[in-house]
């Protein structure tokens, strides 16, 4: 029989609840209170979330995020600014130790990245890994993702665009050179693609959702079981939203 | 005095480095380093820091220092090592 894992789709949150969810799953699976867990989701209202090591003051314009009602978050994993608008987001957590994830870093950024491209083969997409952190369609970035690695656990989240504006996103995040501003965005536009683009139609977040399901179920060999997040996971997941993510001691902190 | 550098690791990340220091002896005061690295485990980016201050700056002080934290702490970094790390603490004393 297959090894079951637990298949977690938790809708759109804010970005303080999306990250907190997250925190909370990796500290009751590093207590062995749940299965490894892949969880879909998305952002309500729209959101930057950056890397942990990353600026705030260096890399988003608060103020136009206020202007256009887009929230701002530190992630606990490394990487650059996203900004999630129209995207399904994924997150896996499970144990460093098992067989499924090999111990070097990069390689189980690969193989977690594998199970992504098994679900856009599921849309009829052929994408590739591009190491460190990125799914490139046709050389062109489709998907980022991040990892941290916490009390012998592993978290990897990460982003599939469903549809881009880079327009909008230039508009809340900050560049090194305000001269090179219009480039930067044309290159950008150049660079990065998304489902909806390639395939050239509107695609629904639920097909998205259960192409990737089907995507990691291939790669780890494994049964996806719906759950949903244990009352513990929850109690934590607020603790962590109200103490952590929407703090602006957390957000700030660098 | 405080500068501030920005490089991009050859085949790694943007590292962002602002560096306080002491334009009489080249000792640093504080630094901060940002970018959209990865480090294993995170926090220890604040430890990295703290070891750096009083530290000259100095190409072979700095890369000393900064590999010794590295082994200490078993920190593992992805797109940025400890030579990405000096030459962007030197590119702010130029």
């Amino acid at each position: 029989m297959k090894e079951q894992w637990r298949l977690l789709q938790t809708g759109f949150n804010t970005a303080f609840s999306n990250m907190a969810i997250d925190r909370a799953i990796l500290v009751a699976n590093s207590q062995g209170k749940v299965p490894p867990t892949v969880r879909f989701y998305g952002w309500n209202p729209p959101a930057i979330s950056i890397g942990y090591f990353q600026s705030v003051a260096e890399e988003i314009d608060v103020n136009a995020c206020k202007k256009l009602g887009v929230d701002y978050v530190r992630r606990i994993t490394g990487g650059g600014a996203v900004f999630h608008d129209k995207e399904v987001t994924y997150s896996i957590v499970i144990p460093e130790t098992h067989p499924a994830i090999p111990k070097n870093i990069l390689k189980s950024y690969g193989r977690i990245c594998n199970a992504l491209l098994q679900g856009l083969k599921q849309l009829g997409i052929q994408g590739t890994y591009a190491p460190i952190n990125d799914i490139l369609v046709d050389g062109k970035k489709i998907s980022g993702n991040a990892q941290t690695r916490k009390v012998n656990t592993v978290l990897q989240h990460g982003t599939i665009l469903l549809d881009v504006d880079v327009d909008t996103m230039f508009s809340l995040l900050k560049v090194p050179n305000e001269k090179i501003k219009d480039k930067l965005i044309r290159d950008v536009k150049q660079r990065v693609t998304s489902i909806e683009h390639i395939v050239g139609k509107k695609i629904h977040f639920e097909k998205v959702e259960a192409a990737l399901k089907l995507g990691f179920e291939e790669e780890f060999d494994i049964k996806l079981i719906q759950g949903i997040l244990t009352k513990e996971e929850k109690t934590l997941a607020i603790q962590f939203e109200k103490k952590c993510f929407s703090t602006t001691q957390w957000n700030h902190r660098r | 005095m405080r500068s501030q550098s920005v490089y991009k690791v050859p085949q790694g990340k943007l590292l962002k480095i602002s560096v306080e220091y002491n334009k009489r002896n080249n000792v640093i005061k504080n630094i901060w380093i940002t970018g959209d690295f990865f480090a294993y485990p995170e926090e220890t980016i604040e430890l990295i820091e703290k070891k750096l201050r009083n530290t000259v700056i100095d190409q072979e002080q700095l890369l000393e220092k900064i590999r010794s934290v590295i082994t200490e702490y078993h920190i593992q970094f992805i797109g940025v090592d400890a030579e990405g790390l000096t030459k962007g603490i030197l590119m702010c004393k130029l």
